[in-house]
């Protein structure tokens, strides 16, 4: 067994982008009031999902020696996007934040933020059994 | 791009409200001051919000796009209304002129109000913000445990 395996590295990953999308609803939080200011979302599902690639296809084959790796890489080359909200509504000082939604999306990133600490110590709680149940 | 960034910029978005409540107060406070420094009666202030990248070195903005996207909010400057003053007629304040109106500061005091709950209610989001990244921070020490 790996200790760095596919698991960890995933729980890992998403544990920093929740903490980016923190920053970034924070942004959007402090400048609700600011004009012009364009809500903010990080998106990074995706680029997780090609990255773990659990049911093989998302990412192409690389059969033969001269095929060139694209979008694999594993988790090391990892890039969430940030992008300006297409759903904000503008008010009249050209600001798209709608507050709840922003306050909403942050308990949601908070709770699965726990969950994430929780399923990395039940994944590393594994693995410590694993190593002392040998004695 | 750490949670202690999430804690500045929500901190940044605290003091800009705070400043805003205080033009707010000056507002309220001088509703009925009909005279100033500049002379004149008090002309009402206004905090005018900007926003900025969080990161300010420039090695942390090479670091990656998303460090220059998180944005805190500062108060550029606060500004004097230009609003004409609200003429009043009262002949025997001291500061009427010959007609016997006097020029008042045009300041809605119920309008400040709202305002400042709306300033209030910012505030208030901004302190939860910081309240959520420090449970997450605190949270991640227990990695391991």
């Amino acid at each position: 067994m790996d200790v760095n395996d596919k698991t960890l590295q995933a729980i890992a990953s998403a544990l920093k982008f929740r903490e980016m999308r923190q920053e970034i609803i924070s942004s959007n939080i402090a400048n609700a009031e600011t004009p012009g200011y364009k809500a903010k979302r990080l998106g990074f599902e995706e680029a997780l999902a090609r990255a773990l690639d659990v049911d093989g296809e998302l990412s192409m084959n690389i059969s033969d020696k001269n095929h060139h790796n694209v979008g694999g890489g594993g988790f090391n080359n990892l890039q969430p996007e940030v992008y300006d909200d297409p759903n904000g509504i503008i008010n009249e000082s050209g600001n798209t934040v709608n507050r709840e939604d922003e306050m909403a999306k942050m308990a949601e990133n908070k709770i699965m933020y726990d969950a994430l600490v929780g399923l990395m110590n039940k994944k590393l709680g594994l693995q410590k059994y694993i190593i002392s149940s040998e004695r | 791009m750490d949670l202690l960034t999430s804690m500045k910029i929500s901190s940044s978005g605290l003091a800009a409200n705070r400043k805003r409540i205080e033009a707010i107060s000056s507002n309220i406070a001088n509703a009925q001051t009909t005279r100033t420094a500049e002379g004149g009666p008090y002309r009402r202030k206004e905090a005018i919000f900007g926003s900025e990248p969080a990161r300010d070195s420039f090695a942390d903005i090479l670091e990656g796009e998303i460090d220059a996207k998180a944005q805190t909010v500062h108060v550029t400057e606060v500004v004097s209304s230009n609003e004409p003053p609200i003429l009043k007629y009262d002949p025997n304040h001291p500061d009427a002129n010959k007609e016997g109106y006097v020029a008042m500061p045009n300041i809605n005091v119920m309008k400040e109000m709202a305002d400042m709950i709306s300033a209030q209610r910012a505030y208030e989001a901004n302190i939860t913000a910081i309240n959520t990244s420090k449970s997450m921070a605190l949270k991640a020490l227990e990695i391991g445990r």
